[in-house]
Protein backbone atom coordinates (compact mmCIF):
# COMPACT_ATOMS: atom_id res chain seq x y z
CA UNK A 1 0.00 0.00 0.00
CA UNK A 2 1.23 3.43 -0.92
CA UNK A 3 2.85 5.77 -0.37
CA UNK A 4 5.78 3.55 -1.18
CA UNK A 5 8.75 5.70 -0.27
CA UNK A 6 9.44 7.79 2.76
CA UNK A 7 10.41 11.44 2.25
CA UNK A 8 13.81 10.80 3.80
CA UNK A 9 14.32 7.73 1.68
CA UNK A 10 17.11 8.18 -0.86
CA UNK A 11 14.95 6.49 -3.45
CA UNK A 12 12.43 9.30 -3.24
CA UNK A 13 15.02 11.55 -4.90
CA UNK A 14 15.25 9.23 -7.87
CA UNK A 15 11.48 8.99 -8.04
CA UNK A 16 11.21 12.79 -7.80
CA UNK A 17 13.65 13.14 -10.69
CA UNK A 18 11.66 10.76 -12.88
CA UNK A 19 8.38 12.42 -11.95
CA UNK A 20 9.98 15.78 -12.69
CA UNK A 21 10.97 14.56 -16.15
CA UNK A 22 7.38 13.58 -16.91
CA UNK A 23 6.17 16.84 -15.40
CA UNK A 24 8.50 18.78 -17.71
CA UNK A 25 7.58 16.69 -20.74
CA UNK A 26 3.87 17.30 -20.27
CA UNK A 27 4.22 21.00 -19.46
CA UNK A 28 6.36 21.59 -22.50
CA UNK A 29 4.21 19.62 -24.90
CA UNK A 30 1.07 21.33 -23.60
CA UNK A 31 2.63 24.66 -24.51
CA UNK A 32 3.43 25.88 -21.02
CA UNK A 33 6.88 26.94 -22.13
CA UNK A 34 5.45 30.04 -23.82
CA UNK A 35 4.73 32.97 -21.55
CA UNK A 36 2.37 34.49 -24.08
CA UNK A 37 0.35 31.32 -24.18
CA UNK A 38 0.25 31.26 -20.38
CA UNK A 39 -0.78 34.89 -20.08
CA UNK A 40 -3.53 34.22 -22.59
CA UNK A 41 -5.72 32.87 -19.85
CA UNK A 42 -6.05 36.36 -18.40
CA UNK A 43 -6.96 37.99 -21.69
CA UNK A 44 -9.23 35.30 -23.00
CA UNK A 45 -7.27 34.35 -26.08
CA UNK A 46 -5.90 31.09 -24.75
CA UNK A 47 -7.32 29.06 -21.89
CA UNK A 48 -4.93 26.15 -22.17
CA UNK A 49 -3.55 26.79 -18.66
CA UNK A 50 -6.96 26.60 -17.10
CA UNK A 51 -7.84 23.41 -18.94
CA UNK A 52 -4.63 21.56 -18.18
CA UNK A 53 -4.65 22.79 -14.62
CA UNK A 54 -8.18 21.78 -13.72
CA UNK A 55 -8.05 18.59 -15.72
CA UNK A 56 -4.89 17.55 -13.88
CA UNK A 57 -6.31 18.38 -10.46
CA UNK A 58 -9.52 16.52 -11.25
CA UNK A 59 -7.76 13.44 -12.55
CA UNK A 60 -5.46 13.32 -9.55
CA UNK A 61 -8.27 13.90 -7.06
CA UNK A 62 -10.50 11.24 -8.58
CA UNK A 63 -7.53 8.92 -8.93
CA UNK A 64 -6.61 9.35 -5.28
CA UNK A 65 -10.19 8.62 -4.27
CA UNK A 66 -10.08 5.36 -6.23
CA UNK A 67 -6.67 4.43 -4.89
CA UNK A 68 -8.01 5.02 -1.42
CA UNK A 69 -11.12 2.96 -2.07
CA UNK A 70 -9.15 -0.02 -3.31
CA UNK A 71 -6.66 0.25 -0.47
CA UNK A 72 -3.77 1.15 -2.75
CA UNK A 73 -2.86 4.24 -0.81
CA UNK A 74 -3.13 5.40 2.77
CA UNK A 75 -4.56 8.89 2.44
CA UNK A 76 -3.77 9.73 6.04
CA UNK A 77 -0.07 9.52 5.20
CA UNK A 78 -0.31 11.96 2.33
CA UNK A 79 0.97 15.47 2.74
CA UNK A 80 -1.87 17.97 2.74
CA UNK A 81 -0.85 21.60 2.56
CA UNK A 82 -2.02 23.38 5.71
CA UNK A 83 -4.40 26.29 5.35
CA UNK A 84 -3.27 29.56 6.93
CA UNK A 85 -6.12 31.93 6.09
CA UNK A 86 -4.27 35.24 5.73
CA UNK A 87 -0.91 34.07 4.38
CA UNK A 88 -2.53 31.76 1.83
CA UNK A 89 -4.72 34.52 0.40
CA UNK A 90 -1.97 37.16 0.46
CA UNK A 91 0.45 34.71 -1.11
CA UNK A 92 -2.05 33.85 -3.81
CA UNK A 93 -2.73 37.50 -4.63
CA UNK A 94 0.99 38.28 -4.88
CA UNK A 95 1.49 35.20 -7.05
CA UNK A 96 -1.34 36.31 -9.33
CA UNK A 97 0.33 39.66 -9.75
CA UNK A 98 3.64 37.96 -10.40
CA UNK A 99 1.98 35.71 -12.94
CA UNK A 100 0.49 38.57 -14.93
CA UNK A 101 3.72 40.58 -14.91
CA UNK A 102 6.20 37.77 -15.31
CA UNK A 103 4.15 35.44 -17.46
CA UNK A 104 5.33 32.24 -15.83
CA UNK A 105 4.96 30.26 -12.68
CA UNK A 106 7.89 28.42 -11.08
CA UNK A 107 7.22 25.06 -12.72
CA UNK A 108 6.60 26.40 -16.20
CA UNK A 109 9.59 28.75 -16.04
CA UNK A 110 11.85 25.75 -15.48
CA UNK A 111 10.65 23.97 -18.61
CA UNK A 112 10.65 27.21 -20.62
CA UNK A 113 14.21 27.94 -19.55
CA UNK A 114 15.14 24.42 -20.63
CA UNK A 115 14.18 25.18 -24.23
CA UNK A 116 16.09 28.41 -24.30
CA UNK A 117 13.61 31.09 -23.25
CA UNK A 118 15.74 33.88 -21.86
CA UNK A 119 12.77 35.55 -20.15
CA UNK A 120 12.15 32.33 -18.25
CA UNK A 121 15.76 32.25 -17.05
CA UNK A 122 15.39 35.83 -15.84
CA UNK A 123 12.12 34.86 -14.19
CA UNK A 124 13.88 32.07 -12.27
CA UNK A 125 16.49 34.56 -11.11
CA UNK A 126 13.60 36.73 -9.98
CA UNK A 127 12.08 33.90 -7.93
CA UNK A 128 15.35 33.34 -6.11
CA UNK A 129 15.67 37.08 -5.45
CA UNK A 130 12.06 37.18 -4.26
CA UNK A 131 12.65 34.29 -1.88
CA UNK A 132 15.69 36.08 -0.47
CA UNK A 133 13.70 39.31 -0.07
CA UNK A 134 11.01 37.37 1.74
CA UNK A 135 13.53 35.86 4.09
CA UNK A 136 15.43 39.08 4.81
CA UNK A 137 12.23 40.88 5.73
CA UNK A 138 10.83 37.82 7.49
CA UNK A 139 10.93 39.27 11.04
CA UNK A 140 8.49 41.97 9.89
CA UNK A 141 5.72 39.50 9.24
CA UNK A 142 6.76 36.31 10.95
CA UNK A 143 3.72 36.62 13.18
CA UNK A 144 1.40 37.08 10.24
CA UNK A 145 3.03 34.15 8.47
CA UNK A 146 2.02 31.84 11.30
CA UNK A 147 -1.43 33.33 11.82
CA UNK A 148 -4.82 31.92 10.96
CA UNK A 149 -3.68 28.33 11.03
CA UNK A 150 -6.53 26.01 10.14
CA UNK A 151 -4.35 22.95 9.78
CA UNK A 152 -4.56 20.44 6.98
CA UNK A 153 -8.16 21.31 6.33
CA UNK A 154 -10.12 19.54 3.62
CA UNK A 155 -12.59 21.50 1.56
CA UNK A 156 -15.42 18.98 1.54
CA UNK A 157 -15.30 18.86 5.33
CA UNK A 158 -15.64 22.64 5.46
CA UNK A 159 -18.58 22.46 3.08
CA UNK A 160 -20.06 19.65 5.11
CA UNK A 161 -20.55 17.23 2.24
CA UNK A 162 -19.08 13.86 1.44
CA UNK A 163 -15.93 13.55 -0.63
CA UNK A 164 -17.75 11.78 -3.44
CA UNK A 165 -20.35 14.49 -3.78
CA UNK A 166 -17.71 17.15 -3.73
CA UNK A 167 -15.80 15.41 -6.53
CA UNK A 168 -18.95 15.24 -8.64
CA UNK A 169 -19.64 18.94 -8.11
CA UNK A 170 -16.00 19.70 -8.90
CA UNK A 171 -16.11 17.74 -12.15
CA UNK A 172 -19.38 19.27 -13.32
CA UNK A 173 -18.14 22.75 -12.41
CA UNK A 174 -14.85 22.23 -14.25
CA UNK A 175 -16.54 20.97 -17.39
CA UNK A 176 -18.88 23.96 -17.34
CA UNK A 177 -15.82 26.22 -17.04
CA UNK A 178 -14.18 24.39 -19.96
CA UNK A 179 -17.14 25.07 -22.21
CA UNK A 180 -17.60 28.67 -21.14
CA UNK A 181 -13.91 29.50 -21.57
CA UNK A 182 -13.78 27.73 -24.93
CA UNK A 183 -16.67 29.93 -26.01
CA UNK A 184 -14.94 33.09 -24.73
CA UNK A 185 -11.74 32.05 -26.46
CA UNK A 186 -13.61 31.76 -29.73
CA UNK A 187 -15.06 35.23 -29.36
CA UNK A 188 -11.81 36.87 -28.29
CA UNK A 189 -9.67 35.13 -30.86
CA UNK A 190 -11.51 36.97 -33.59
CA UNK A 191 -10.32 40.29 -32.19
CA UNK A 192 -6.82 39.46 -31.04
CA UNK A 193 -4.04 38.85 -33.47
CA UNK A 194 -2.82 35.32 -33.16
CA UNK A 195 0.85 35.26 -32.52
CA UNK B 1 6.32 28.63 -35.46
CA UNK B 2 5.37 27.04 -38.77
CA UNK B 3 7.85 24.23 -38.75
CA UNK B 4 7.30 23.25 -35.14
CA UNK B 5 5.01 20.53 -33.98
CA UNK B 6 1.62 21.39 -32.63
CA UNK B 7 1.05 21.42 -28.92
CA UNK B 8 -0.64 18.51 -27.28
CA UNK B 9 -4.38 18.74 -26.72
CA UNK B 10 -4.91 20.42 -23.38
CA UNK B 11 -7.40 17.87 -22.05
CA UNK B 12 -5.08 15.02 -22.83
CA UNK B 13 -2.16 16.92 -21.26
CA UNK B 14 -4.29 17.60 -18.19
CA UNK B 15 -5.19 13.96 -17.73
CA UNK B 16 -1.57 12.88 -18.19
CA UNK B 17 -0.41 15.50 -15.72
CA UNK B 18 -3.05 14.31 -13.28
CA UNK B 19 -1.75 10.75 -13.61
CA UNK B 20 1.77 12.02 -12.90
CA UNK B 21 0.51 13.79 -9.76
CA UNK B 22 -1.32 10.64 -8.73
CA UNK B 23 1.83 8.57 -9.04
CA UNK B 24 3.84 11.21 -7.27
CA UNK B 25 1.51 10.88 -4.29
CA UNK B 26 1.43 7.12 -4.57
CA UNK B 27 5.22 6.79 -4.64
CA UNK B 28 6.49 9.63 -2.49
CA UNK B 29 3.37 10.76 -0.55
CA UNK B 30 3.88 14.28 -1.88
CA UNK B 31 2.80 15.86 -5.10
CA UNK B 32 4.56 18.09 -7.56
CA UNK B 33 6.40 21.25 -6.71
CA UNK B 34 8.84 23.73 -8.03
CA UNK B 35 9.11 26.87 -5.93
CA UNK B 36 10.49 24.89 -3.00
CA UNK B 37 13.60 24.18 -5.05
CA UNK B 38 14.13 27.88 -5.76
CA UNK B 39 13.55 28.75 -2.13
CA UNK B 40 16.21 26.26 -1.21
CA UNK B 41 18.62 27.73 -3.74
CA UNK B 42 17.87 31.14 -2.22
CA UNK B 43 18.59 29.74 1.24
CA UNK B 44 21.89 28.34 0.03
CA UNK B 45 22.85 31.73 -1.45
CA UNK B 46 21.92 33.45 1.81
CA UNK B 47 24.00 30.90 3.64
CA UNK B 48 27.04 31.86 1.58
CA UNK B 49 26.48 35.62 1.81
CA UNK B 50 25.20 36.00 5.35
CA UNK B 51 25.51 32.72 7.24
CA UNK B 52 24.87 34.25 10.65
CA UNK B 53 21.51 35.66 9.63
CA UNK B 54 20.48 32.56 7.76
CA UNK B 55 20.99 30.39 10.80
CA UNK B 56 19.37 32.83 13.21
CA UNK B 57 15.85 32.68 14.57
CA UNK B 58 14.89 35.66 12.42
CA UNK B 59 15.41 33.84 9.18
CA UNK B 60 12.74 31.66 7.76
CA UNK B 61 15.31 29.82 5.70
CA UNK B 62 16.95 28.58 8.88
CA UNK B 63 14.51 25.68 8.90
CA UNK B 64 16.17 24.36 5.76
CA UNK B 65 19.41 23.98 7.67
CA UNK B 66 17.94 22.36 10.77
CA UNK B 67 19.96 19.48 12.18
CA UNK B 68 22.74 20.16 9.70
CA UNK B 69 20.58 19.43 6.71
CA UNK B 70 21.66 20.45 3.27
CA UNK B 71 18.83 22.50 1.76
CA UNK B 72 19.65 21.31 -1.74
CA UNK B 73 19.38 17.67 -0.82
CA UNK B 74 15.66 17.61 -1.29
CA UNK B 75 13.25 15.88 -3.59
CA UNK B 76 11.94 19.17 -4.97
CA UNK B 77 15.41 20.12 -6.19
CA UNK B 78 15.64 16.80 -8.01
CA UNK B 79 12.16 17.30 -9.35
CA UNK B 80 13.03 20.67 -10.89
CA UNK B 81 16.13 19.15 -12.44
CA UNK B 82 13.76 16.57 -13.89
CA UNK B 83 11.49 19.32 -15.23
CA UNK B 84 14.49 20.84 -17.01
CA UNK B 85 15.37 17.51 -18.57
CA UNK B 86 11.77 16.74 -19.52
CA UNK B 87 11.20 20.19 -20.96
CA UNK B 88 14.37 19.97 -23.00
CA UNK B 89 13.54 16.53 -24.36
CA UNK B 90 10.04 17.56 -25.35
CA UNK B 91 11.29 20.81 -26.86
CA UNK B 92 13.93 18.95 -28.86
CA UNK B 93 11.43 16.46 -30.22
CA UNK B 94 9.05 19.23 -31.24
CA UNK B 95 11.85 21.42 -32.59
CA UNK B 96 11.20 24.27 -30.21
CA UNK B 97 14.64 24.60 -28.61
CA UNK B 98 15.93 28.04 -29.48
CA UNK B 99 17.53 30.77 -27.46
CA UNK B 100 14.87 33.50 -27.61
CA UNK B 101 13.39 36.21 -25.51
CA UNK B 102 9.73 35.93 -26.20
CA UNK B 103 7.76 39.13 -25.95
CA UNK B 104 4.78 40.91 -27.34
CA UNK B 105 5.61 42.89 -30.49
CA UNK B 106 4.47 46.01 -28.66
CA UNK B 107 7.19 45.98 -26.04
CA UNK B 108 10.96 45.82 -26.22
CA UNK B 109 13.06 42.90 -25.10
CA UNK B 110 14.42 44.99 -22.27
CA UNK B 111 10.98 45.75 -20.98
CA UNK B 112 10.06 42.07 -21.13
CA UNK B 113 13.23 41.17 -19.23
CA UNK B 114 12.46 43.65 -16.46
CA UNK B 115 8.87 42.44 -16.25
CA UNK B 116 10.08 38.85 -16.01
CA UNK B 117 12.44 39.76 -13.20
CA UNK B 118 9.78 41.63 -11.21
CA UNK B 119 7.22 38.92 -11.87
CA UNK B 120 9.67 36.30 -10.72
CA UNK B 121 10.47 38.21 -7.54
CA UNK B 122 6.76 38.61 -6.78
CA UNK B 123 6.27 34.92 -7.35
CA UNK B 124 9.15 34.16 -5.01
CA UNK B 125 7.58 36.27 -2.27
CA UNK B 126 4.06 35.02 -2.95
CA UNK B 127 5.07 31.38 -3.00
CA UNK B 128 6.76 31.87 0.37
CA UNK B 129 3.63 33.37 1.88
CA UNK B 130 1.35 30.84 0.27
CA UNK B 131 3.55 27.91 1.33
CA UNK B 132 3.85 26.76 -2.25
CA UNK B 133 3.34 27.91 -5.81
CA UNK B 134 0.76 27.09 -8.44
CA UNK B 135 1.91 23.50 -8.56
CA UNK B 136 2.89 22.85 -4.95
CA UNK B 137 0.03 24.67 -3.28
CA UNK B 138 -2.53 24.89 -6.08
CA UNK B 139 -2.32 21.63 -8.01
CA UNK B 140 -1.38 19.38 -5.11
CA UNK B 141 -3.85 21.18 -2.88
CA UNK B 142 -6.72 20.65 -5.29
CA UNK B 143 -5.68 17.05 -5.91
CA UNK B 144 -5.81 16.31 -2.17
CA UNK B 145 -8.97 18.43 -1.87
CA UNK B 146 -7.25 20.70 0.66
CA UNK B 147 -8.93 24.00 1.40
CA UNK B 148 -5.61 25.79 0.96
CA UNK B 149 -5.34 24.54 -2.62
CA UNK B 150 -8.70 25.91 -3.69
CA UNK B 151 -8.18 29.20 -1.86
CA UNK B 152 -4.75 29.78 -3.36
CA UNK B 153 -5.95 28.97 -6.88
CA UNK B 154 -8.86 31.37 -6.51
CA UNK B 155 -6.50 34.04 -5.16
CA UNK B 156 -3.97 33.56 -7.98
CA UNK B 157 -6.49 33.62 -10.81
CA UNK B 158 -8.63 36.26 -9.11
CA UNK B 159 -5.78 38.69 -8.69
CA UNK B 160 -4.47 37.77 -12.13
CA UNK B 161 -7.76 38.83 -13.71
CA UNK B 162 -7.95 41.99 -11.60
CA UNK B 163 -4.44 43.11 -12.50
CA UNK B 164 -4.60 41.86 -16.09
CA UNK B 165 -6.12 45.10 -17.28
CA UNK B 166 -3.20 47.18 -16.01
CA UNK B 167 -0.57 45.05 -17.65
CA UNK B 168 -2.34 44.29 -20.92
CA UNK B 169 0.32 46.17 -22.89
CA UNK B 170 2.84 43.53 -21.85
CA UNK B 171 0.93 40.82 -23.65
CA UNK B 172 -1.51 42.03 -26.28
CA UNK C 1 -8.86 26.53 -32.80
CA UNK C 2 -9.66 26.00 -36.42
CA UNK C 3 -12.30 23.52 -35.41
CA UNK C 4 -15.83 24.84 -35.49
CA UNK C 5 -16.60 23.28 -32.14
CA UNK C 6 -15.34 24.82 -28.92
CA UNK C 7 -13.97 21.53 -27.80
CA UNK C 8 -12.68 19.02 -30.24
CA UNK C 9 -15.07 16.15 -30.52
CA UNK C 10 -12.63 13.38 -29.91
CA UNK C 11 -11.71 14.79 -26.52
CA UNK C 12 -15.24 15.16 -25.22
CA UNK C 13 -15.01 11.54 -24.13
CA UNK C 14 -12.50 12.60 -21.47
CA UNK C 15 -15.17 14.74 -19.84
CA UNK C 16 -17.68 11.93 -20.08
CA UNK C 17 -15.24 9.52 -18.45
CA UNK C 18 -14.57 11.95 -15.61
CA UNK C 19 -18.26 12.30 -14.84
CA UNK C 20 -18.68 8.55 -15.12
CA UNK C 21 -15.83 7.90 -12.70
CA UNK C 22 -17.12 10.28 -10.08
CA UNK C 23 -20.61 8.84 -10.36
CA UNK C 24 -19.17 5.38 -9.93
CA UNK C 25 -17.29 6.59 -6.86
CA UNK C 26 -20.51 7.99 -5.49
CA UNK C 27 -22.32 4.70 -5.94
CA UNK C 28 -19.61 2.49 -4.46
CA UNK C 29 -20.62 1.13 -1.08
CA UNK C 30 -19.12 2.92 1.89
CA UNK C 31 -16.29 1.33 3.76
CA UNK C 32 -14.41 1.87 6.95
CA UNK C 33 -11.15 3.68 6.85
CA UNK C 34 -8.39 1.13 6.69
CA UNK C 35 -5.97 2.96 8.99
CA UNK C 36 -7.89 1.94 12.06
CA UNK C 37 -7.68 -1.43 13.58
CA UNK C 38 -10.42 -3.70 12.28
CA UNK C 39 -13.18 -4.59 14.72
CA UNK C 40 -12.32 -8.28 14.93
CA UNK C 41 -8.70 -7.59 15.78
CA UNK C 42 -9.71 -4.99 18.31
CA UNK C 43 -11.99 -7.52 19.96
CA UNK C 44 -9.12 -10.00 20.28
CA UNK C 45 -6.98 -7.33 21.86
CA UNK C 46 -9.71 -6.49 24.35
CA UNK C 47 -10.10 -10.11 25.40
CA UNK C 48 -6.37 -10.33 25.92
CA UNK C 49 -5.55 -9.26 29.47
CA UNK C 50 -1.95 -8.27 28.87
CA UNK C 51 -2.85 -4.60 28.50
CA UNK C 52 -3.18 -4.33 32.28
CA UNK C 53 -0.10 -3.72 34.34
CA UNK C 54 -0.32 -4.29 38.08
CA UNK C 55 0.36 -1.49 40.51
CA UNK C 56 3.22 -3.56 41.93
CA UNK C 57 4.89 -3.80 38.55
CA UNK C 58 4.51 -0.09 37.88
CA UNK C 59 5.74 0.87 41.35
CA UNK C 60 8.74 -1.37 40.85
CA UNK C 61 9.51 0.27 37.49
CA UNK C 62 9.24 3.77 38.96
CA UNK C 63 11.47 2.93 41.91
CA UNK C 64 14.05 1.44 39.59
CA UNK C 65 13.92 4.61 37.57
CA UNK C 66 13.02 2.80 34.38
CA UNK C 67 13.55 5.22 31.52
CA UNK C 68 11.44 3.15 29.21
CA UNK C 69 8.09 3.61 30.80
CA UNK C 70 5.95 6.66 30.26
CA UNK C 71 3.14 7.28 32.70
CA UNK C 72 0.28 9.18 31.15
CA UNK C 73 -2.30 10.76 33.43
CA UNK C 74 -5.54 11.04 31.44
CA UNK C 75 -7.41 12.96 34.15
CA UNK C 76 -8.07 16.68 34.12
CA UNK C 77 -5.18 19.10 34.72
CA UNK C 78 -6.70 20.08 38.10
CA UNK C 79 -6.67 16.51 39.30
CA UNK C 80 -3.21 16.09 37.87
CA UNK C 81 -1.94 19.07 39.81
CA UNK C 82 -3.40 17.82 43.05
CA UNK C 83 -1.70 14.47 42.77
CA UNK C 84 0.07 12.46 40.13
CA UNK C 85 2.48 9.60 39.97
CA UNK C 86 6.13 10.46 39.80
CA UNK C 87 7.29 11.31 36.30
CA UNK C 88 3.82 11.19 34.82
CA UNK C 89 2.74 13.54 32.08
CA UNK C 90 -0.76 14.89 31.82
CA UNK C 91 -2.79 14.30 28.67
CA UNK C 92 -6.47 14.81 29.51
CA UNK C 93 -8.50 12.21 27.69
CA UNK C 94 -10.44 14.76 25.67
CA UNK C 95 -7.23 16.10 24.15
CA UNK C 96 -5.68 12.70 23.56
CA UNK C 97 -6.44 12.61 19.86
CA UNK C 98 -5.87 16.29 19.08
CA UNK C 99 -4.25 16.89 15.74
CA UNK C 100 -1.81 19.60 14.78
CA UNK C 101 -1.89 21.68 11.63
CA UNK C 102 -0.37 18.95 9.51
CA UNK C 103 -3.05 16.48 10.56
CA UNK C 104 -0.69 14.55 12.79
CA UNK C 105 -1.71 13.47 16.23
CA UNK C 106 -0.14 15.91 18.66
CA UNK C 107 0.81 13.21 21.13
CA UNK C 108 1.88 10.76 18.46
CA UNK C 109 5.55 11.09 19.32
CA UNK C 110 4.81 10.17 22.94
CA UNK C 111 2.13 7.58 22.59
CA UNK C 112 3.03 5.75 19.41
CA UNK C 113 6.56 4.50 19.86
CA UNK C 114 8.32 1.20 20.06
CA UNK C 115 10.58 2.51 22.76
CA UNK C 116 8.35 3.31 25.69
CA UNK C 117 5.79 1.37 27.51
CA UNK C 118 3.05 3.94 27.68
CA UNK C 119 0.97 3.36 30.80
CA UNK C 120 -2.35 5.16 31.02
CA UNK C 121 -3.88 5.76 34.40
CA UNK C 122 -6.89 7.52 35.83
CA UNK C 123 -8.65 7.26 39.17
CA UNK C 124 -10.15 3.92 38.29
CA UNK C 125 -9.71 1.96 35.10
CA UNK C 126 -12.52 3.53 33.13
CA UNK C 127 -10.88 6.57 31.58
CA UNK C 128 -7.52 4.92 31.18
CA UNK C 129 -9.35 2.05 29.50
CA UNK C 130 -10.98 4.50 27.13
CA UNK C 131 -7.63 6.11 26.39
CA UNK C 132 -6.18 2.70 25.64
CA UNK C 133 -9.08 1.88 23.34
CA UNK C 134 -8.73 5.16 21.47
CA UNK C 135 -5.06 4.67 20.82
CA UNK C 136 -5.40 0.96 20.11
CA UNK C 137 -7.95 1.67 17.43
CA UNK C 138 -5.37 3.84 15.74
CA UNK C 139 -2.94 0.98 15.98
CA UNK C 140 -0.59 2.74 18.38
CA UNK C 141 1.91 0.31 19.81
CA UNK C 142 3.08 -0.50 23.30
CA UNK C 143 0.25 1.04 25.28
CA UNK C 144 -0.90 -0.30 28.65
CA UNK C 145 -3.27 0.49 31.50
CA UNK C 146 -2.49 0.77 35.18
CA UNK C 147 -4.79 -1.87 36.61
CA UNK C 148 -7.28 -0.38 39.04
CA UNK C 149 -5.86 3.08 38.55
CA UNK C 150 -4.96 5.39 41.40
CA UNK C 151 -7.55 3.87 43.71
CA UNK C 152 -5.78 0.55 43.54
CA UNK C 153 -2.47 2.37 43.75
CA UNK C 154 -3.44 3.82 47.13
CA UNK C 155 -4.90 0.61 48.50
CA UNK C 156 -1.94 -1.51 47.43
CA UNK C 157 1.17 0.63 47.27
CA UNK C 158 0.55 3.55 49.57
CA UNK C 159 -1.43 1.77 52.26
CA UNK C 160 -0.53 -1.88 51.94
CA UNK C 161 -2.53 -4.30 54.02
CA UNK C 162 -0.62 -6.81 56.01
CA UNK C 163 -1.59 -10.24 54.74
CA UNK C 164 -3.19 -12.65 57.14
CA UNK C 165 -0.81 -14.76 59.14
CA UNK C 166 -1.69 -17.90 57.22
CA UNK C 167 -1.02 -16.36 53.84
CA UNK C 168 1.51 -17.76 51.45
CA UNK C 169 5.10 -16.70 51.42
CA UNK C 170 4.69 -14.85 48.13
CA UNK C 171 1.98 -12.70 49.66
CA UNK C 172 4.40 -11.65 52.35
CA UNK C 173 7.04 -10.95 49.75
CA UNK C 174 4.61 -8.69 47.93
CA UNK C 175 3.75 -7.00 51.18
CA UNK C 176 7.41 -6.34 51.94
CA UNK C 177 7.91 -4.88 48.49
CA UNK C 178 4.86 -2.71 48.92
CA UNK C 179 6.02 -1.49 52.27
CA UNK C 180 9.29 -0.50 50.68
CA UNK C 181 7.45 1.19 47.88
CA UNK C 182 5.21 3.02 50.31
CA UNK C 183 8.26 4.45 51.98
CA UNK C 184 9.71 5.41 48.61
CA UNK C 185 6.55 7.16 47.54
CA UNK C 186 6.09 8.74 50.94
CA UNK C 187 3.10 6.56 51.59
CA UNK C 188 1.66 5.27 54.75
CA UNK C 189 0.41 8.72 55.18
CA UNK C 190 -0.62 9.96 51.81
CA UNK C 191 1.52 12.86 50.82
CA UNK C 192 0.84 14.87 47.76
CA UNK C 193 3.57 15.07 45.25
CA UNK C 194 3.53 18.50 43.80
CA UNK C 195 6.63 18.78 41.76
CA UNK C 196 4.67 19.43 38.62
CA UNK C 197 7.27 21.88 37.43
CA UNK C 198 9.83 19.31 36.53
CA UNK C 199 7.61 16.30 36.32
CA UNK C 200 7.19 16.62 32.60
CA UNK C 201 10.66 17.75 31.81
CA UNK C 202 12.26 14.41 32.46
CA UNK C 203 10.15 12.72 29.83
CA UNK C 204 12.29 12.47 26.77
CA UNK C 205 10.44 13.03 23.56
CA UNK C 206 11.02 10.74 20.67
CA UNK C 207 11.02 13.16 17.82
CA UNK C 208 9.84 11.30 14.82
CA UNK C 209 10.68 12.63 11.44
CA UNK C 210 8.06 15.25 10.82
CA UNK C 211 6.17 14.44 7.70
CA UNK C 212 5.87 17.95 6.42
CA UNK C 213 8.82 19.73 4.95
CA UNK C 214 9.89 23.08 6.23
CA UNK C 215 7.40 25.81 5.37
CA UNK C 216 5.92 25.54 1.92
CA UNK C 217 6.11 22.19 0.28
CA UNK C 218 6.08 23.52 -3.24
Amino acid sequence: MGPIFNASDEWSYVVALVIGIFFGLILESAGFSSSRKLAGVFYGYDFVVLRVFFMAALTAAVGLAFFDYFDLIDLSKIYVNPYFIGPTIVGGVIMGLGFIIGGFCPGTSACAAAIGKIDAMIFIGGIVIGAIIFDVAYPLYSEFYESGNKGAQLIYEVMGISKEWFLLIFVVFAIAVFYITAYIQKLVSKNVNKY
Amino acid sequence: MENTKKYMNSYLAGVLLGVVILFSFYLTREGLGASGAYKRIAAEIENVVAPSYTHSENSHSSSYFKDGLNPLKNRLVFMVIGVFIGGFVSGTIAGRVKLTLEHSPRITSKKRAIAALIGGALFGIGASFGRGCTSGAGLDGMATLATSGFVVVMAIFGSGYIFAYFFRKLWI
Amino acid sequence: MEDKRYIKKRYIFINVIMIGLTLWLLLLPKRDSSTELQADKLLLEIIDDSRFLSTDYVANRIINDDKYILLVDVRSPEEFNTFHLKGAMNIPIDSLLNKDETGEYVWDSYLNTDIYKVIFYSNGSVYSGQAWMLTKRLNFKNNYILKGGLNEWFSTIMLPQKPAANSSESDFAIYEARKGAAIYFGGGTVSVENKSSNSNSNVPVVSKKKKSGAGGGC
